[in-house]
């Protein structure tokens, strides 16, 4: 009991002894985090978007003349021989006619002019939910295009890859910006510890001459890493959070937040944040205390 | 009480200790010594004699170029780092330098000796305000060390030698900046940890006020070498050789 209670107690002077230093270090180690947690978390939406984008994925043959019921099998066997697909579904033009009047819902009189022969009929491909290689996909519609009376095809891959390299660029961004953490948060910790034990110097000497042992001297200084990981890992959460609320509060309804569901780090993902903060500012105070203490 | 060499075992062992600073400059050389435990020790010798490299030597922060050292039977030389570290709770160390931090009390000051052992703070207080009556500072325990007279220090410093009640205390140069009255207080300090705690004494001094009037063991240090103090009865020397 005497034993945490001095090791809590020494952490605290330690803290008082260098509280200028201390709320810069912290100051830093909230903004690594928040610009670390900022990027990470468009990145996180942008791949869950990524995978339900693909979820929904579906290649669509239109066709210059409907398929003849008979001939159908005979187009299906030839596609699945291409590759395995989940399911494939022909459309007529009575019934692209009809999907467009339903979804039209109010506004479907705009139809009315029009008879219902005038949308081309189609093929639905939907492939398999593994199907995410842009280049599969655009092989894929190389082969629908050549099937008997394909006109045209759509496969949104264009758009996909748009997408794919958006979500590379942002992978590149997170990596950097969790190097930059990674060192940030090593570094201030240390350099901060540096100046403790240097401002400390004469009492660490004195300890040492009275006997004071390695726990003595070391832990709170261990502990100050992980109390400035802590704080500075949750008040930079904090604030994302913060922002978080206030972006989809201040941009709700129709939008690109609401394209894309965002959401924040589910809380699993935002314990892990936090304790790499913490993890990184004890492995910055270990640093420290190994180059800078002997006892 | 001078104890009997015949019946108790060393509390300290010096065995042909050689001290040697580079390049070459030989503060001691081929010392042996035994100090019993609950004896007071008086090591006198003028300036530079090695007095201070002999008490740093006892507590491990010099080690020996040659020969062997034992505290309570142990070579310390053999002794870890954290052992080494226990063994310092023990021993008291008042420095002729004092070693105290200016900016803090003089509770505080005498405080981390006993921190360092996880003490209560009740215990503490309780023990600080013992020994600042022992050595007539008590009006001083708030006081930042800094702010009091070399004599004051150097009583500060001893109480915190004192602090854990040691089974050694080594004292360096005691009473350098005392004047009698408080070199009084001194000694009836060192007398009470000796007859209270069983408390082994190692006063290294040139001051002869303090061990002039002693019935205890005073050796002499003469450019790295020990010898029975001149003045002293035959039976040191037999002390010495036993």
């Amino acid at each position: 009991m005497h034993f945490l209670a001095y090791i809590v107690r020494q952490t605290g002077k330690n803290l008082r002894q260098t509280w200028g230093t201390q709320v810069m270090t912290l100051l830093t180690v909230t903004l690594s985090v928040l610009l670390f947690a900022f990027f990470f978390l468009i990145y996180n939406n942008m791949l869950r978007a990524s995978a339900r984008l693909g979820d929904d994925l579906r290649l669509i043959v239109y066709l210059d003349q409907e398929i003849p019921e008979q001939n159908r099998p005979e187009i299906e066997k030839k596609i699945h021989e291409f590759g395995p697909v989940e399911k494939i579904v022909f459309v007529s033009r009575a019934e692209a006619f009809s999907r467009l009047r339903a979804q039209l819902d109010k506004e479907k009189d705009v139809l009315n002019d029009l008879g219902p022969d005038f949308l081309p009929p189609s093929i639905e491909v939907y492939p398999l939910k593994n199907l995410h290689d842009l280049t599969k996909i655009s092989q894929f519609s190389d082969f629908l295009l050549t099937l008997p009376h394909a006109a045209k095809v759509q496969s949104g891959s264009d758009w996909l890859r748009r997408f794919g390299d958006f979500t590379n660029l942002l992978q590149v961004v997170v990596l950097l910006s969790g190097v930059l953490l990674i060192i940030s948060m090593t570094f201030i910790i240390s350099y901060t510890l540096r100046l403790t034990v240097v401002s400390r110097q004469g009492e660490l000497e004195i300890l040492r001459l009275l006997g004071a042992t390695s726990a003595y001297i070391r832990l709170p200084l261990l502990l100050e890493g992980m109390l400035q990981g802590f704080l500075g890992s949750s008040l930079g959460l904090g604030a994302l959070y913060f922002l978080y609320q206030w972006t989809t509060s201040r941009f709700s309804g129709p939008g690109f937040l609401n394209l894309f569901d965002f959401a924040f780090f589910p809380p699993e993902l935002t314990a892990a944040i936090l304790l790499a903060g913490v993890a990184l500012c004890t492995g910055g105070s270990l640093f420290s205390i190994r180059r800078f203490i002997s006892i | 009480m001078p104890r009997d060499a015949s019946t108790d075992k060393p509390l300290v062992e010096l065995v042909n200790v050689t001290k040697i600073y580079p390049p070459d400059i030989v503060a001691l050389e081929d010392v042996s010594l035994r100090i019993y435990k609950g004896e007071i020790f008086f090591l006198t010798g003028m300036s530079g004699a090695g007095k201070t490299t002999l008490i740093k030597l006892i507590c491990r922060l010099e080690t020996p170029t040659r020969g062997l050292i034992e505290v309570a039977g142990r070579d310390i030389s053999r002794i870890s780092p954290a052992g080494i570290q226990r063994m310092r709770q023990k021993i008291g160390i008042a420095y002729q330098e004092f070693r105290l931090l200016e900016k803090q009390t003089v509770l505080q000051n005498i405080a981390m000796a006993m921190e360092v052992t996880y003490a209560s703070t009740k215990a503490i207080h309780a023990r600080v305000d013992e020994l600042l009556a022992l050595l007539n500072l008590s009006d001083k325990r708030d006081k930042r060390t800094g702010e009091l007279s070399r004599g004051e220090q150097q009583r500060v410093a001893l109480a915190r030698a004192a602090a854990n009640g040691p089974s050694l205390l080594l004292a360096d140069e005691p009473t350098g900046n005392l004047d009698p009255a408080a070199t009084e207080l001194v000694i009836n300090l060192f007398r009470h940890l000796n007859e209270k705690n069983g408390s082994t004494i190692v006063v290294a001094t040139h001051d002869k006020s303090i061990y002039a009037e002693t019935e205890h063991r005073v050796m002499d240090l003469h450019n790295g070498h020990l010898s029975a103090h001149p003045n002293r009865a035959p039976r040191q020397i037999e002390l010495f050789e036993a």
